[in-house]
C-alpha cells in the first residue's frame, strides 16, 4: 500500500503539486487521471520515489520512503515510463536482462536468468528474445520493456509489497498492445502487486482500474472505488468539456462521450 | 743490441696505443649538430661520418649520408640503429631524454657545446681537430679563418658608417612562423661586422614576429634565410607578406636570401659571410 | 551479462591478437629482431643464457629502449580504450571521447607547465623531476574535469547534455592556455610542447611504465565493478534511477576514474585522439553493448591496436618516427565517419543525448 501525505511539488517557480493526499491501495490498479499539466507524472515520480517531494511524505506500507536505500527500494517497486530509447545496439534479452540489476551482485545467476525467461514469456516475446531491440515495433518494444519491469520485480514465490507504476505506458501504441500490455499489468494484481498508472484515457481507466484519482492544477479533484463514479459534472470542470454517458447494451457498463 | 730492439718495440707500441686511443680503427659517428658537421668537413675527418640530421645539408657530400631525422624530433632507436659508436651533438637536441637513452644502451654521446662566441667556435674546431687526430688541418683552417676575420673586422668600421637598419627572417620549422633574430646572437654579430644595424632592439634569441611587429621593426633591408624564403618563392611574393609589405625594405625592393648556414653559427666560413652580407647591404661599396 | 561461453572466443582470439601484435611491436622498428633472435637476446636478459658481448647493444636497446616501449604502448592503448567505453557508457553517447570533458587538454595544461618552467622530466632519471610531469597533469587533467562538472551542475541537475557542452567550453579554455604558454615560453620549450602533444612512445622508459602501470592497474579494477551501473545507465538515467542507480555518484566515480587512468597516461606520452573513440565503438558494433564484456575487451583491443600504431609509426619514415597521434588521427577518422555512416543507414539511435 502505498500512501501520500501532504506532497508538495514546485518548479520554475510554478506550484506543480500542492497538499496531495492520496491513498494507493494493495493489490488493486489505481489510475491516475488529469487533463495536461495536472501534475499526474509529478505524482507518480514522487510516489515511486524518483523525486524528493518538497513538502509531506510518501509511505509504503507505513514506512517512509527514505528509510530505503536505492538497491532495497528498486526489488521492491518497477518504473515503467514511455521514453526509454537506449543509445547502443542491445537485443531484446538484454534490456529485459537489466531488470534485474538491483538483484545481482557482480554476474547474473541462475535465478535471475530464470525470472528473465518467465518475464518473456508473460509478454509473450519469447521467440524474439535475440533481435535488436531497435528493429521491434513500437508496441512490441514497450512489451519489452514490460518484461524489464517485471524481471525487475520478480522476487520468487511469496514476495509481498511490491508495486509497478506506469507512466503513459500505452500512449504511441495501437489499440491491441494497449490493452495487452494492460492485461498483463492487471494479471499481476493476483501476485499481490499494486499497480499504479498515470493514463489519458478515461474510457480505458474505466475498462481496467480498480480505483480512480483524478488530478487537477496539482490538486486532486475527485478520487473513487469505482471509476464509474466519476461524475460528469466533474469530468466537464475539470477538462473544459462537454460530456456525456452512454451505456453498453450488452454489458452494462459505461462509456463516455467528449464533445467541445 | 737487444735493449735497442726493446726500445724501438716498445716505442713503436706505445705510438700505436696512442693512435689506438686517440683514433680508434672503424668509428661510425653520428652527428646531428650542421655546426659540427661542417667542421668536420672542414677539418677532413668526415670519413667516420655514417649519419646527420635533416638540418646539416653543408657541405653538399653530406647530403649523400642517411638523417636521422630533425635534430628536435629525434628517436633513440633510430640513431643507434645505424649501429655508431659514437653520438656527437652540440646539446640543442630533442626530446632531452634521447641522449640519456643513447647513452643508456651502452653508446658513447659526446655533447661538445660550440658556446656564443667566434672564439668558443673556434675553441671548438680545434677539439675536434685534437679528437679526431686531425691537428693539423684545423691549426690550417684556423689561421685561414682568423685571418678572414682580421680583414673582415678591418673593413666593417668603416662599412658601420651608413649602418642600415637590417630585420633577419627566420623560418621556424616547428612553430611554423617566422621568427627574427635578435641582438646577442651570431648572426647579429655577423650583421654588426658587415655594417648593418639589427631593426630589433630586444636582446637574446629568436623571437616570434607578427606583422605588426615586422611594420613597427621598419627595417631597411629584410634578410631571410633559405627554407622561409623558398617556400614563398621570390623576393617580390615575399614583399607581399602581411607586415612586410609595409616596411621600407619591401618599397624599395631590398629583399634578400642568404643561406641558414652562413649565419646562425660562427665558422671558417664566417668571413665569406661578412662579405657576402656586406655585399647585399652596401652594394659592392 | 549472460553468455559466457561465446564470449569466451572473442576473449580468446583478443588475447591471441594482442600477444602477436606485442611480438610485432617488439621485433620491429629502427631495429628489427627475427623472432629467433628475439628470443635468443630475451634469453640473455633474463639470465637463461650467458650475455655475449657482441650482443651488448641489441640487448640493451632490447631492454632499455623497445620493452619499456612496447609496455607503455600497451598499457595506453588499454587504458584510453577502456576509458572510451567509460565516457561512451556515461553519455550514452558512442561519439564521446575520454578527452571530451576536459581531461586532456587540461593534462596537456599541466604538462605544458612543467615543460615551461623547464623541469628536466623526461627520461629515465628519476627524481622529481620525473614524477613532476605526471603529477601535474594528473592535477591539470583533474582541475579540468571537475571545473567541467561544475559548470554543467550550476544549471540545475547534470544532464549529459550540458556536460559535453561545458566539456567543449574547457577544452577550449585549457588549449588557449597551452597555446598561450608555446608562445611565451623560450624556444626550446615551445619545440618539447609542439612536439609532445601530438603524442609519442619514443622517450619511454621503465619508469613511465611504472607510473601508467600503477594507474592503469587501479583504473582497469575500478572500472571492471562499474560495469552493472553503465549496463543499468544504457537504458536512461531515469531508468537506471529506477533500477538503483545513483546517476550523480556514478558520474563522478567514473570521471573520476577516466581522468586518473587518461591523464596519466597523456601525461607520459601526449595527447593520442581516436582510440578510445573507435575501439569500444567497434566492439560494440561486431559483438555485444554489455559492459562486464565491453570493458576487458576494450583494454584487450585497445592495446592491440596502439601496439600495430607504434609499430607502423616507427616504420614509415624509418629511421626517423612519426608522432604517434597523427597516425591515430589519419586511421582513426576515416574508420570513425565509416562507422557513423552506417549507424545513419541501419537508422541506429546514433546520437542519442
Amino acid at each position: 500500500m502505498v500512501e501520500l501525505r501532504g506532497v508538495g511539488y514546485a518548479a520554475g517557480g510554478r506550484t506543480i503539486l500542492g497538499g496531495v493526499d492520496v491513498r494507493f491501495e494493495r493489490a488493486r490498479l489505481t489510475a491516475i487521471l488529469g487533463p495536461n499539466g495536472a501534475g499526474k507524472s509529478t505524482l507518480l515520480r514522487i510516489a515511486a520515489g524518483l523525486l524528493r517531494p518538497l513538502a509531506g511524505e510518501v509511505h509504503y506500507d507505513g514506512r517512509p520512503l527514505g528509510t530505503l536505500d536505492a538497491r532495497a527500494l528498486a526489488r521492491r517497486r518497477a518504473v515503467l515510463s514511455q521514453h526509454a530509447e537506449p543509445a547502443f545496439p542491445l537485443a531484446a534479452i538484454e534490456v529485459v536482462e537489466m531488470g534485474r540489476y538491483p538483484h545481482y551482485a557482480r554476474v547474473p545467476g541462475a535465478r535471475d536468468r530464470d525470472a528473465v525467461k518467465r518475464a518473456l514469456a508473460a509478454v509473450g516475446m519469447t521467440e524474439r528474445a535475440t533481435q535488436r531491440f531497435s528493429t521491434l515495433s513500437a508496441g512490441e518494444r514497450q512489451k519489452v520493456q514490460m518484461a524489464r519491469v517485471l524481471a525487475q520485480l520478480d522476487a520468487g514465490p511469496g514476495a509481498s509489497g511490491r508495486i509497478l507504476f506506469l507512466d503513459e505506458p500505452t500512449s504511441n501504441l495501437d489499440v491491441r498492445h494497449q490493452l495487452q500490455l494492460l492485461e498483463i499489468a492487471r494479471r499481476l494484481l493476483a501476485e499481490d502487486v499494486t499497480v499504479i498508472a498515470v493514463l489519458h484515457d478515461l474510457n480505458l481507466a474505466g475498462e481496467i482500474a480498480d480505483q480512480l484519482v483524478l488530478l487537477d492544477r496539482g490538486r486532486v479533484a475527485w478520487r473513487g472505488e469505482r471509476p464509474a463514479g466519476l461524475p460528469i459534472g466533474t469530468i466537464e470542470a475539470v477538462y473544459g468539456v462537454r460530456a456525456r454517458a452512454v451505456e453498453d447494451p450488452v454489458d452494462g457498463r459505461r462509456l463516455l462521450r467528449f464533445m467541445s | 743490441m737487444i735493449q735497442r730492439w726493446l726500445g724501438i718495440a716498445t716505442a713503436v707500441a706505445g705510438l700505436a696505443a696512442l693512435a689506438a686511443g686517440a683514433a680508434p680503427a672503424a668509428e661510425r659517428i653520428v652527428c646531428v649538430s650542421k655546426q659540427i658537421n661542417e667542421f668536420l668537413y672542414a677539418i677532413g675527418a668526415q670519413d667516420q661520418l655514417v649519419a646527420r640530421d635533416l638540418t646539416s645539408v653543408y657541405p653538399p657530400e653530406i647530403l649523400k649520408l642517411p638523417s636521422v631525422g630533425y635534430h628536435r624530433a629525434l628517436s633513440a632507436e633510430g640513431i643507434v640503429s645505424v649501429k655508431p659508436t659514437l653520438f656527437l651533438t652540440d646539446g640543442n637536441v630533442g626530446p632531452e631524454a634521447v641522449i640519456e637513452q643513447v647513452r643508456s644502451v651502452g653508446i658513447p654521446v659526446v655533447v661538445l657545446r660550440p658556446g656564443s662566441t667566434p672564439d668558443s667556435a673556434q675553441a671548438l674546431l680545434l677539439a675536434l681537430g685534437a679528437r679526431f687526430g686531425r691537428e693539423a688541418q684545423a691549426r690550417e683552417v684556423l689561421v685561414r679563418w682568423r685571418a678572414g676575420m682580421d680583414s673582415v673586422l678591418a673593413d666593417s668600421a668603416r662599412l658601420a658608417a651608413h649602418a642600415p637598419r637590417v630585420l633577419f627572417m627566420h623560418f621556424g620549422q616547428i612553430v611554423n612562423n617566422y621568427l627574427g633574430i635578435r641582438s646577442g646572437t651570431p648572426a647579429d654579430r655577423i650583421l654588426r661586422w658587415a655594417g648593418g644595424r639589427n631593426a630589433l632592439d630586444s636582446l637574446g634569441g629568436m623571437s616570434r614576429l607578427t606583422p605588426e611587429s615586422i611594420a613597427r621593426a621598419a627595417p631597411e633591408v629584410i634578410v631571410a634565410t633559405d627554407v622561409g624564403f623558398d617556400r614563398v618563392g621570390s623576393a617580390g611574393k615575399f614583399a607581399e607578406l602581411p607586415g612586410v609589405s609595409l616596411t621600407p625594405a619591401a618599397k624599395s625592393g631590398r629583399i634578400y636570401r642568404i643561406d641558414e648556414s652562413e649565419i646562425m653559427y660562427f665558422g671558417p666560413r664566417t668571413p665569406a659571410a661578412v662579405r657576402h652580407l656586406a655585399g647585399l647591404l652596401h652594394g659592392g661599396r | 551479462m549472460s553468455r559466457p561461453p561465446s564470449f569466451r572466443g572473442t576473449f580468446t582470439g583478443l588475447t591471441v591478437a594482442l600477444v602477436a601484435s606485442v611480438v610485432l611491436s617488439a621485433a620491429l622498428g629502427g631495429f628489427s629482431f627475427t623472432p629467433a633472435r628475439l628470443f635468443s637476446l630475451l634469453r640473455q636478459i633474463a639470465g637463461l643464457s650467458p650475455a655475449l658481448p657482441a650482443d651488448a647493444i641489441e640487448r640493451n636497446v632490447l631492454l632499455s629502449l623497445r620493452l619499456p616501449r612496447v609496455a607503455l604502448t600497451g598499457l595506453t592503448g588499454a587504458v584510453l580504450g577502456v576509458g572510451g567505453t567509460l565516457m561512451q557508457g556515461l553519455f550514452r553517447n558512442p561519439i564521446v571521447e575520454p578527452g571530451m570533458i576536459g581531461t586532456s587538454a587540461g593534462a596537456a595544461l599541466g604538462a605544458s607547465l612543467v615543460f615551461v618552467v623547464g623541469v628536466p622530466v623526461l627520461g629515465p632519471a628519476g627524481g622529481f623531476g620525473f614524477f613532476a610531469l605526471p603529477l601535474l597533469a594528473f592535477a591539470g587533467g583533474l582541475a579540468a574535469t571537475l571545473l567541467t562538472l561544475r559548470i554543467a551542475s550550476a544549471f540545475g541537475r547534470v544532464h549529459v547534455f550540458t556536460l559535453l557542452l561545458a566539456g567543449i567550453a574547457v577544452n577550449a579554455l585549457c588549449a588557449a592556455g597551452t597555446g598561450f604558454l608555446s608562445y611565451v615560453a623560450r624556444d626550446p620549450q615551445a619545440r618539447n610542447i609542439t612536439f609532445w602533444s601530438l603524442g609519442t612512445f619514443t622517450t619511454a622508459s621503465w619508469g613511465a611504465v611504472a607510473v601508467v602501470a600503477a594507474a592503469a592497474t587501479l583504473g582497469l579494477a575500478a572500472a571492471a565493478r562499474e560495469a552493472r551501473a553503465l549496463d543499468a545507465l544504457m537504458l536512461g538515467e531515469d531508468e537506471a534511477a529506477a533500477l538503483g542507480v545513483e546517476p550523480t555518484r556514478l558520474t563522478t566515480r567514473l570521471l573520476v576514474l577516466n581522468t586518473l587512468m587518461v591523464g596519466v597516461a597523456t601525461s607520459m606520452v601526449g595527447v593520442i585522439a581516436f582510440v578510445g573513440l573507435v575501439v569500444p565503438h567497434v566492439l560494440r558494433l561486431t559483438r555485444s553493448s554489455s559492459h562486464a564484456f565491453l570493458i576487458p575487451a576494450s583494454a584487450l583491443l585497445g592495446a592491440t591496436a596502439m601496439e600495430l600504431v607504434d609499430v607502423a609509426a616507427r616504420l614509415v619514415i624509418r629511421p626517423a618516427e612519426l608522432p604517434v597521434g597523427i597516425l591515430t588521427a589519419v586511421v582513426g577518422a576515416p574508420v570513425f565517419l565509416l562507422i557513423l555512416l552506417r549507424a545513419q543507414r541501419a537508422g541506429d539511435p546514433g546520437a542519442h543525448g
